[in-house]
């Protein structure tokens, strides 16, 4: 008998196994979505790692040329949809920049308060779901409890959970219902202390540390080259926020401060997602202190030449159903020019280029998802980790394949 | 209230015209978007000047578009550079004849050029000279057409491989897969295939006007 800790075992640490191909997804739990990856591995170490995307691919652009410019707002639903009025808000100021329009300062405060909310919804469905991939299965219980909160609020706000359809050109659908702004509050008041509690969970966990930390480094010269924006170029220590270098909406009458990562790891990208949640409910704080009254769509002849009138008077006024005519067959009518417009969404920059040649309807409209370079890093990224770090590597990236293939 | 049209900054794309004053016009500014056009051949040398002279450090986005049939020359490249340094934003935009448009990759500049010109390529057919791995992205391996140019209906084109008469199904000639249909919803003899003597109908029973099958 020998003492097993002594034996003396040769390991040979230039022996290489026979390379094996690894197929992960489209159909994958922790690929959040239809995201294939083709691993080569030698033993449990990623050699190569080839992602394929495409498979939630709907043509959008294409959609987009063929219609009016109205017509496009519910496909923007579907980009990123974790917070479709995230993407309702970046379309509806592109067209706006194209046309030449703006909305009015009460429609700007609750598109911040839409677009906030629907931050705080993605980041906690990230983190959720990011947590649950490392085994961590609470914290994605906790965060869909505050998700279910958001989309009540959600649903107060335009009728619907999911496909909100709620920024119109020049405005929004419906205004805020009386009851919202103390549901709001409440929600609120509330979440700093759920937050408390999810990092209490996480932050300083032995495993989690363990599984984040050093793993998936973006230095900020390889996040700058591919085009990453968002918390995962900000937690590479890059401080690049469009609600601070381009405000939009009256973001510059809000106090935020915007969460930079030190070593660009995937335990820095969760951090930054956390503390954007934080700062996401202080700037609700703001809006709730300073919403301005007034009207929620901009009175430009153009603007209101595309929106229906009200039912009522549709019924029994002839001019009011000619106008609902109009609008339903015919649209905003835009100058000729090109723009581009982006929007900090939760994901990262969502941008959209809008060229027009005069007419109803684009000749191209471009959408730049933020997934979609956030992605193309894993080929760079992946090569030298463990197989179970690729799950940690990709709920820290925290992609949404609906934006990434458009 | 936020302003909208301060995203370029005209002085850089007057820089960058002065820099190179043969092959570049004069930039375009349109609410306050900044647009420098290129000739074909020296894009990927204004870009470097734009990214290591002028600061526009940050790749942003690269996407074609199509200025339809008759119009010579017909594709744009656009490429979208970020200023970190000064908060702005730099379009370049080159424009290239069709039909089978051509131009030097710009991955050497950016890396991240990779997976955009792959998506260009995909819808509008301009390939990339120098691209390690230029294939189809978004879109299937064997699509025959390039989806976002001009003259492909928004319909499509039907089903171009689809075995859709053939119970045993057919090889696909790109990866070799066997497509078999179980179960047609439509018996051959008494569905519409039969009618339009045996002409290929896509799915939705719906032929574009002249559109090629």
């Amino acid at each position: 008998m020998s003492d097993a800790r002594t034996l003396d075992v040769e390991i040979d640490e230039d022996r290489h196994s026979e390379h094996m191909l690894l197929n992960m997804g489209p159909q994958h739990p922790s690929t959040h979505g239809v995201l294939r990856l083709i691993l080569e591995l030698d033993g449990e170490e990623v050699v190569k790692a080839e992602p394929v995307i495409g498979y939630l691919h709907r043509s959008k652009e294409k959609i987009g040329e063929n219609m009016s410019y109205h017509k496009f707002i519910p496909y923007t639903d579907r980009l990123d949809y974790l917070a479709p009025l995230a993407n309702n808000v970046a379309y509806a100021v592109a067209c706006e920049k194209l046309m030449g329009i703006e909305a009015p300062p009460r429609a700007q405060a609750i598109r911040v308060i839409c677009a906030e909310l629907a931050r705080i919804s993605a980041h906690l469905l990230g983190l959720g779901a990011y947590a649950m991939d490392l085994g961590a299965m609470t914290v994605f219980l906790w965060t869909f409890r505050e998700r279910e909160t958001i989309y009540t609020l959600i649903e107060r706000i335009c009728g619907a959970r999911f496909t909100t359809s709620h920024t119109r050109i020049g405005g929004l659908a419906t205004d805020l219902p009386d009851d919202f702004i103390p549901l709001l509050e409440a929600f609120v008041k509330a979440f700093p202390g759920r937050c408390d509690e999810y990092e209490a969970m996480l932050s300083r966990n032995k495993i989690w540390v363990k599984r984040t930390q050093g793993i998936g480094i973006i230095s900020a010269e390889q996040a700058l080259a591919f085009g990453l924006t968002g918390p995962n170029l900000r937690a590479s220590g890059v401080d690049y926020d469009l609600r601070k270098a381009h405000p939009y909406c009256g973001y510059e009458q809000y106090e935020f401060d915007v969460p930079i990562g030190s070593v660009g790891d995937c335990y820095d990208r969760y951090l930054c997602r956390v503390g954007e949640m934080r700062e996401s409910a202080k700037i609700l704080r703001q809006v709730i202190d300073t919403l301005p009254g007034g009207p929620i769509l901009n009175r430009d002849e153009r603007v209101l030449k595309s929106v229906f009138p009200e039912k009522e008077k549709v019924l029994t006024n002839m001019e009011s159903l000619i106008h609902q005519f109009m609008v339903a067959t015919e649209s905003i009518n835009a100058p000729p020019g090109e723009v581009w417009f982006s929007a900090e969404n939760p994901k990262g920059e969502l941008g959209f280029f809008l060229r027009s040649e005069g007419g109803l309807s684009p000749t191209r409209l471009r959408i730049r998802g933020p997934s979609f370079a956030n992605l193309q890093i894993l080929p760079e990224l992946l090569p030298g980790h463990m197989v179970a770090d690729v799950m940690a590597i990709l709920g820290s990236i925290d992609f949404v394949m609906g934006e990434c293939d458009r | 209230m936020s302003t909208l049209t301060d995203h370029g900054d005209p002085a850089a794309g007057v820089a960058l015209h002065k820099a190179f004053p043969a092959f570049t016009r004069e930039p375009v500014v349109y609410r306050g978007d900044v647009t420098v056009h290129v000739d074909v051949g020296h894009e990927i040398d204004v870009i470097r000047h734009a990214k290591d002279k002028l600061g526009y450090a940050m790749f942003m986005d690269r996407f074609g578009a199509d200025r339809g049939e008759e119009a010579e020359p017909r594709f744009d490249v656009i490429t979208i550079l970020y200023n970190l340094k000064t908060d702005k934003r730099l379009h370049v935009c080159l424009t290239l004849p069709g039909p089978d448009p051509e131009t030097p990759t710009l991955i050497p500049v950016f890396r991240g050029a990779n997976w955009f010109e792959r998506e260009i390529y995909d819808m509008y057919g301009v390939r990339f000279a120098g691209h390690p791995d230029l294939r189809r992205i978004l879109m299937h391996e064997s699509f025959p057409d390039f989806p976002l140019r001009r003259e492909y209906p928004v319909e499509g084109r039907g089903s171009h491989q689809a075995p859709r008469r053939a119970l045993g199904g057919t090889r696909d000639a790109v990866d070799g897969h066997v497509a078999v249909n179980f179960i047609p919803s439509v018996p051959p003899e008494a569905g519409p295939d039969a009618e339009a003597g045996g002409e290929s109908v896509p799915p939705g029973g719906h032929v574009p006007p002249g559109s090629k099958p």
